[in-house]
């Protein structure tokens, strides 16, 4: 179960940010979304994999009760990383949307 | 190394508490037990922590990858502990020996329970660095609120 989350990639750091190219925005885009998307993906995956140790230990298959509460925290914690950047993104949304011309 | 590292190596350390925990268990509830499958008396049990891979050159290699559970703490080996049987004179009891005293486990209930106090605290410290970990991502998190 240990490696089942070792095993799960990181979020996605600084780093990938930087290699955005300034060329044409819809590249910018194109890129910055699917950078959303793969972190979305990750939240996912952790909420599964939080999910499958709850029914394992709730089953009493296997799993200490400690690393599935760690297992749901950083599920929850992911989440939440994620509704921030998805808070900020549509409240520059709206921003921009309210510009007077 | 990602932000959830600390929480791997706090849940490494309290499942090793806990393993430490039910050794204890073990040897109190085995601290009049006279018969075993391998004959004699119950020898007391003691856990040995291992902190994984301790090498130089291994600890510069974990630097450069995430920490694994290899590297967090964990229980390598339960071994017996070798003090000698305590011995008493019950001649009337079926497993006394020719001159009549038992052998019983060199087991002292008090340091047991010493010890499970330590593994329970233990414990409770890697629960509570667990909780700091959390608040501090979270903290990192309210940034961009």
């Amino acid at each position: 179960m240990n490696n089942l989350i070792s095993n799960l990639p990181a979020f996605p750091n600084l780093d990938s940010l930087k290699s955005v190219p300034a060329s044409g925005p819809n590249e910018a885009e194109g890129n910055f979304g699917s950078v959303l998307k793969s972190a979305i993906n990750q939240a996912e995956e952790l909420h599964g994999s939080a999910e499958q140790q709850v029914t394992d230990l709730l089953k009493g298959d296997r799993g200490d009760v400690h690393n599935v509460m760690i297992a749901v925290e950083k599920a929850d914690i992911a989440f939440q990383l994620m509704m921030q950047v998805r808070n900020k993104i549509v409240s520059a949304y709206q921003e921009v949307s309210r510009m007077q011309f | 190394m990602n932000m959830f590292s600390a929480l791997e190596i706090s849940g490494a350390a309290m499942g090793a508490e806990r393993q430490r925990a039910e050794v204890v268990a073990t040897n109190m509830a085995n601290a009049e037990t006279t018969r075993t499958p391998s004959g004699g008396p119950f020898r007391r049990k003691q856990v040995v922590f291992s902190g994984g891979n301790n090498s130089p050159f291994q600890l510069v290699l974990a630097g450069f990858r995430r920490l694994t559970g290899r590297s967090a703490v964990h229980i390598s080996r339960v071994v017996n502990d070798p003090a000698p049987p305590v011995m008493r004179y019950q001649p009337g009891h079926p497993d006394a020996d020719k001159t009549g005293y038992v052998a019983y486990p060199a087991i002292n209930p008090i340091a047991e329970m010493v010890d499970l106090m330590g593994a329970t605290r233990a414990y409770q410290l890697n629960a509570a660095a667990v909780n700091a970990t959390k608040q501090m991502i979270q903290g990192a998190m309210d940034i961009l609120k």
